[in-house]
């Protein structure tokens, strides 16, 4: 019976432990066990009947989602880039405005840079709107 | 062998319908689907328990333990009301559902 234990075990190695998850993995193991149990009434060996149970269990994937355990989510990357490049930009952009107001006030020679770090977020928004559409 | 996807909508009915005769554990539910198909359709215990609980949080079936077996407690399970209403609407649907696969299905080989 250790074996049985031992594969569910297996099985349930990625499921969130709860007592919810530990209370069906009591009640397959209890329903296995009878399972051998019968199988060995009509004859067969323990080491047979055990394989049989462990083979005719099947896929667990099903239980898995009732259980919900949820796939690795994929956060989402677009809008972290998204942030990321706004912030970046407007760093970079308030950098600008104040090298040339301090040093150079009668020059507005900001607006150039500025200009062209804006596609940074502009096309992060390009791929984030995209990824939205599609979803 | 019955391919198992084909079942597998109606999985709910034929549990549902096996608690709704008497209060039963996972593995009398098992034996008694391949008995009563004769072996033409086995449920993978690990579909079954699935369903188990996607009814149990549907609240259309309920657990509580039971007698004491070779390996433990047992975990019975019994059908609420909300259950044998639930039961019924799929009976109803299923007639429907065989109605409609009959009208493409009957006369041929």
């Amino acid at each position: 019976m250790k074996k049985i234990n031992h594969h569910i075990d297996e099985l349930f190695k990625d499921m969130p432990r709860n007592t919810e998850t530990e209370m069906v993995k009591q009640e397959i193991i209890e329903n296995l066990e009878e399972k051998v149990f019968y199988l060995m009434e009509q004859g067969k060996e323990e080491e047979d009947a055990i394989n049989k149970a462990i083979v005719e269990f099947g896929d667990i994937e099903d239980l898995k989602k009732e259980l919900g355990v949820k796939e690795p989510e994929k956060k989402s990357m677009a809008k972290l880039n998204l942030e990321f490049s706004l912030w970046g930009s407007g760093l970079i952009a308030a950098f600008f405005i104040f090298i040339n107001l301090y040093y150079t006030p009668n020059t507005i020679w900001a607006i150039y840079p500025i200009f062209a770090i804006l596609w940074w977020p502009l096309s992060m928004y390009f791929v984030w709107s995209r990824k939205k559409w599609s979803e | 062998m019955v391919r198992s996807d084909i079942i597998r909508g109606h999985l709910d009915s034929i549990i549902l319908r096996l608690i709704l005769e008497k209060d039963r554990y996972g593995y009398e539910i098992s034996q008694e689907i391949s008995n009563r198909t004769n072996n033409s359709f086995q449920i993978k215990e690990a579909t079954l328990y699935a369903v188990f609980q996607r009814l149990e949080k549907k609240e259309v079936i309920e657990a509580y333990y039971g007698d004491v077996s070779h390996g433990g407690k047992r975990k019975y399970y019994r059908i609420t009301s909300l259950g044998k209403a639930y039961l019924s609407e799929l009976v109803k649907e299923w007639a429907e559902v065989k109605e409609i696969i009959d009208l493409f299905m009957e006369g041929l080989e």
